[in-house]
């Protein structure tokens, strides 16, 4: 084979392989901001910055303790009862009227980013890899880091499958987003449910920030680029459809990796865009949007 | 003709903060005015949102796009062909309204969530590509540019002299709000007060939602852009930042606090909320934690903001 295809073939390889574990970490993101959406009408614009926080607990946690674990925990914990907070103090008002929540999340998201600027620091902070050997496939060598990531955040989707599947309380948040008023006569506490998804979005979000932090660099406005990658997902996917929103992580993500072998990240971005505004075009409520 | 005369007490407090704008304009001292200037030029703007938001309930995420499309509309001819100050400002409007058509075409008609977010995804798409071609905008150092001088046919007047700006925004703040109250006082804006309180409705009447929504939409991004043209030949200059989704919170903040669908409302929003910036900024870098409580907690007090207070409590009405 000629060697420029053969270099080119690798290159191709790598880079949709990035693709696929970045669409897992994103999916968790996105998945968080599709289930809130979906039971409480939130548009959650603070999402990316609860991800941002993720990814500041686990750059402190790593920082403090040298262990990986430590960080990833202590962000998913921190992060889930700030959720339950929030959702408790200040969206409880105006959950329901998407307008509102927009306006309350940007302002939530506007004090989760001073307090990490004022806390964690304006510079950008790069994590330190945490499993830094590499590994050898055909020939192919890859970061163990990802490869680590790849099983983490799959082990995390099947994880969230079993407990929205085949637990109560997911029988319970898949109850009320299909009739909350039906759920709440069966008996259903709708109130804590709500608490709760909104907890478990917080979570996913800090785990995705966890897991990336060591990939892109830790920030205090890392979150909007991650918030708009996700809103792309979730409009593409149709939103509130949690199966939509996985499909659409999957194609989104790779498809802009690829893209950037040609083109640069921006520009990537925009033929994301332009992705999105054709299945609108084609189908207005997105793949799997009911 | 005599009808439309008719003074209204809104219309009498309006007339006299006019007049006095314009008496206190050279006798301010420097940094009050041009704190003023920014005042003028972004309530602008935040009319045009309040015609989006508060008239036809399209909540938008995303105007800084608009507000960088006009910034760079009236910078880019200006600096590389030489064009005037007219000519200069129409190539930034049209270009508004053929992105407005463009972008509207695409987010108008899914309205409510989609709507939002479809906004905030084309605002972010815009201000990364204004980063990335930095050849076209500059990126983030931006370009400077030499402000051409007004010529009104009588004599040419430079917008170096403070008092000179300060009379040309001015103007085109009054111009703004006399054109955009008399399009939500028409016929035209009665229908889209009809689509913002029940849009089912006004489609079984017979209306084509889908037309007016994008008109307010297509318009809303006109003077958007006609604010950021201004805020471009104010500064001389003009970055990525004009594209930046925090300058597409402000007028959502001004319109949310001041009171929306009522345009008077957003002005007050503006004038209350950036004289906080401008001297809280000063020695609190974290100032946006205030505007954060701000909007947290501004459905708890008031829904209707600062209007809906004056107009329930001192006019009696609901």
């Amino acid at each position: 084979m000629d060697p420029m295809i053969a270099e080119f073939l690798n290159r191709f390889i790598l880079v949709l392989t990035n693709g696929f574990i970045w669409a897992l970490i994103v999916a968790l993101v996105a998945l968080g901001l599709s289930l809130i959406f979906g039971l409480m009408e939130i548009v959650n614009i603070a999402h990316g910055d609860l991800y941002m926080w993720g990814a500041v607990l686990a750059w402190y946690g790593v920082t403090l303790t040298g262990n990986f674990w430590v960080g990833v925990i202590l962000a998913m914990a921190v992060m889930g009862g700030v959720g339950i907070v929030l959702e408790r103090g200040a969206l409880r008002p105006v959950e329901g009227i998407p307008a509102y929540t927009v306006v309350v999340t940007i302002g939530i998201g506007y004090i989760l980013q001073q307090v990490a600027l004022a806390t964690f620091g304006g510079s950008p902070q790069k994590m330190p890899d945490p499993f830094p050997i590499v590994i050898e496939f055909l020939g192919v060598r890859y970061p163990g880091y990802r490869v680590f990531v790849a099983g983490v955040s799959t082990l995390a989707l099947l994880g969230l499958w079993v407990f929205l599947f085949k637990t109560s309380i997911g029988l319970w948040i898949r109850a009320s987003m299909q009739d909350r008023e039906m759920a709440n006569a069966m008996g259903v506490s709708v109130s804590k449910v709500y608490a709760v998804t909104f907890a478990l979005g917080a979570m996913l979000a800090a785990l995705g920030g966890a897991l990336a932090s060591p990939i892109v660099q830790v920030f205090y406005l890392m979150g909007y680029d991650l918030l708009v990658l996700a809103f792309i997902i979730v409009i593409v996917g149709g939103l509130g459809s949690l199966k939509g929103t996985l499909v659409a992580a999957l194609i989104v993500c790779p498809l802009e990796s690829v893209m950037t072998l040609i083109v640069t990240p921006t520009e990537a971005r925009v033929i994301s865009f332009l992705f999105m505004a054709a299945v609108l075009l084609v189908k207005p409520k997105g793949l799997f949007g009911a | 003709m005599k009808r439309r005369f008719k003074p209204t007490l809104s219309g009498c407090v309006l007339a006299i903060a006019v007049i006095a704008l314009v008496v206190i304009g050279p006798l301010l001292p420097a940094g009050l005015r041009s704190l003023l200037i920014d005042i003028m030029i972004f309530s602008i703007y935040a009319m045009a949102f309040d015609l989006l938001f508060g008239y036809s309930n399209q909540f938008s995420y995303g105007q800084a796009t608009f507000f960088g499309l006009g910034a760079y509309g009236i910078l880019l001819p200006v600096l590389h062909f030489g064009v005037n100050l007219w000519v200069g400002l129409l190539a930034a409007l049209i270009l508004c309204v053929v992105f407005g058509l463009g972008l509207g075409f695409i987010s108008v008609r899914l309205g409510g969530a989609y709507f939002v977010i479809i906004t905030i995804i084309f605002n972010m798409v815009f201000y990364l590509l204004s980063l990335d071609w930095t050849w076209l905008t500059g990126g983030d150092d931006g370009l400077t540019f030499t402000a051409p001088p007004v010529d009104l046919g009588l004599g040419q007047f430079s917008l170096y002299n403070p008092i000179v700006n300060y009379y040309f925004i001015l103007a085109f703040l009054v111009v703004s709000y006399i054109v955009l109250r008399r399009l939500v006082e028409s016929p035209i804006g009665k229908v889209l007060i009809a689509i913002r309180e029940n849009e089912d409705r006004a489609s079984l009447l017979g209306y084509n939602v889908f037309r007016y929504k994008l008109l307010a939409f297509v318009v809303s991004a006109l003077f958007t852009g006609l604010a950021g043209a201004l805020y471009a030949l104010r500064n001389r200059y003009a970055s990525a930042d004009y594209f930046s989704i925090i300058l597409s919170g402000e007028p959502i903040v001004w319109t949310i606090v001041g009171g929306s669908g009522t345009l008077i409302g957003p002005i007050i929003g503006v004038a209350i909320i950036n004289p906080i910036i401008y001297y809280v900024g000063v020695f609190w870098k974290h100032y946006l934690i205030i505007i954060g409580l701000l909007l947290i907690l501004i459905f708890r007090v008031s829904p209707k903001g600062i209007m809906g207070v004056i107009r329930s409590k001192i006019m009696g009405r609901g």
